[in-house]
């Protein structure tokens, strides 16, 4: 699906499924993909991160009314240094940024500078974020220099839903009062063009979600899934007999099925009726016979 | 004793039956959980058997404990084992560690495996169900130390034991063992499977204390004559 040439408007797609399906693999198989034809892949590894267990929330000094995560922020940059090297000198800023009153970044500089400050200086990291996801959404469809831009969230039921994080003062906080959400929303959003964006829904860190809810409506919510139309279901099944033997032949190859039972063809029936082809309860069995 | 009894007690079934642990009418038969007698068929079954399969249909039966399985993958030796292991009633917990321990075994045995030279291959062991069983045989002793009073004064007199026994006394000092003596930091599967694998190749704690008691009983051989039965 994702070899169709994007051009002009970008694609959101949506990848659910039931718990342990392999919506995570899928996504980075996309990811690698995009990746090797050259892509800048702008990848967080779960929302849901996002919205819960931070130890410090600052209020903005861009913004008043929201706040900040320092922490997270700043992991989340360094992480897309190291993933994308080889575009942060290519990419230069068109705009002038001012943390403070004795720093500011100006117009030409590489992108690779303005990450660099984001890492050492903690706390506008968050700035920063919001400003390589601005410098990225306006130079993506460029015809000079263009690049295509990849967005592959994790989790992105996350943004939409309702968070743990409380203010000073007990009352708790919209997912749109942080920054990190925010600024990822507008990513989301259709403004722009010339890349394409694979999110996956999971109900595996999500907050005030059922378990047994795996469809993008129940997930996602009306707001959600009104700002995120249209967009592309993608349903990741169970393994198909085809995909169970393989991976079956997989584990026996590298000598991972031990137990003399599991590699006749009535262990095999039986590890086909306790996982139900489920690819994570399958791995777990698996490891300890 | 058993058969009078049987003659006597009617084949009543009551409306609330029995827990697997209270006491069991002995009128009520055991359960069979595997799979291959069923699959005989009508033709290859011997008379006995034949007798034994209409005797059941007129019988109750006891009800099966949680931690029989018709699997092929069920191994009373193990879970002999998770039942030892288990504190306060939580097998989810004792299964749970048996489970991290085999995976850990295997990880470490298969990647020794992997990285090993061609002739050297056939001769690591990479099965964690097979060093399970190996290791618990080199821990069992082959004799054990009883008291017995004689003359005022108790004497550690050397006496055979059952298999059961030795069994048992072999799992319980693998669980001790690695109760007692490990890091704060490190968990239990951790030291369990480091303990497996060295009882497998004969060393460790274990089998320290198993060649003790060994010692024990042949210093304490001129007390043999002491044992009576």
């Amino acid at each position: 699906q994702l070899n169709q040439n994007i051009r002009g408007v970008h694609l959101f797609h949506s990848i659910h499924g039931v718990k342990g399906s392999g919506k995570t693999m899928s996504l980075c198989h996309a990811v690698h993909y995009c990746s090797k034809q050259g892509w800048l892949v702008l990848h967080i590894p779960d929302a849901h991160l996002w919205v819960k267990n931070c130890k410090e929330l600052l209020p903005s000094s861009y913004h008043a009314s929201r706040f900040d995560q320092p922490i997270q922020a700043s992991n989340w940059l360094r992480n897309f240094r190291t993933t994308n090297e080889h575009f942060l000198s290519k990419i230069k800023l068109r705009q002038r940024y001012v943390w403070t009153k004795r720093e500011s970044t100006e117009e030409g500089r590489p992108l690779g500078e303005l990450v660099d400050m984001g890492v050492s200086r903690v706390k506008s990291s968050s700035d920063v974020v919001g400003a390589v996801l601005k410098e990225l959404r306006l130079q993506a469809g460029g015809t000079e220099g263009g690049f295509r831009l990849a967005v592959a969230v994790d989790g992105v039921n996350g943004l939409w839903g309702r968070t743990t994080l409380k203010k000073e003062d007990k009352s708790p906080v919209a997912p749109e009062e942080l920054t990190l959400v925010h600024n990822l929303r507008k990513m989301i959003n259709n403004d722009w063009c010339g890349g394409a964006v694979i999110a996956t829904l999971s109900q595996t860190g999500s907050l005030y979600a059922p378990s047994s809810a795996y469809l993008p409506q129940e997930l996602l919510g009306e707001e959600g899934f009104d700002s995120m139309d249209p967009f592309i279901p993608v349903p990741v099944s169970l393994y198909s007999e085809k995909e169970f033997e393989s991976c079956y032949l997989y584990y026996l190859d590298r000598h991972w099925l031990q137990h003399p039972h599991s590699q006749t063809e009535e262990g095999k029936k039986e590890l086909i009726f306790l996982s139900n082809r489920n690819p994570s309860v399958l791995e777990r069995l698996c490891a300890f016979l | 004793m058993a058969a009078s009894v049987t003659g006597l007690l009617k084949p009543w079934t009551p409306r609330v039956l029995l827990v697997r642990w209270s006491r069991y009418n002995p009128y009520y038969l055991e359960p069979e959980p595997r799979k291959e007698v069923y699959h005989i068929p009508e033709t290859e079954l011997t008379p006995e058997q034949k007798e034994e399969r209409e005797l059941k249909s007129v019988r109750p039966i006891k009800a099966a404990t949680n931690s029989v399985t018709s699997s092929v993958f069920n191994d009373p030796v193990l879970s002999k084992f998770v039942n030892m292991m288990m504190k306060d009633g939580d097998k989810i917990i004792a299964k749970g560690i048996i489970t991290q321990t085999l995976e850990n075994m295997k990880r470490k045995q298969v990647e020794k495996y992997h990285k090993a030279p061609e002739g050297k291959k056939a001769e690591i062991e990479c099965n964690p169900y097979t060093i399970f069983h190996h290791a618990l045989e080199n821990c069992k002793p082959v004799i054990g130390l009883a008291s017995i009073q004689k003359g005022g004064k108790f004497y550690q007199v050397p006496i055979p034991l059952t298999d059961n026994r030795r069994r048992f006394l072999a799992m319980k000092w693998m669980i001790t063992e690695c109760r007692d003596n490990k890091h704060r930091r490190t968990l239990m599967y951790e030291k369990l499977s480091q303990e497996l694998l060295a009882a497998f190749s004969k060393e460790g704690n274990v089998v320290k204390r198993k060649h003790e008691l060994h010692k024990m009983a042949e210093s304490n051989r001129a007390y043999a004559h002491y044992r009576w039965w």
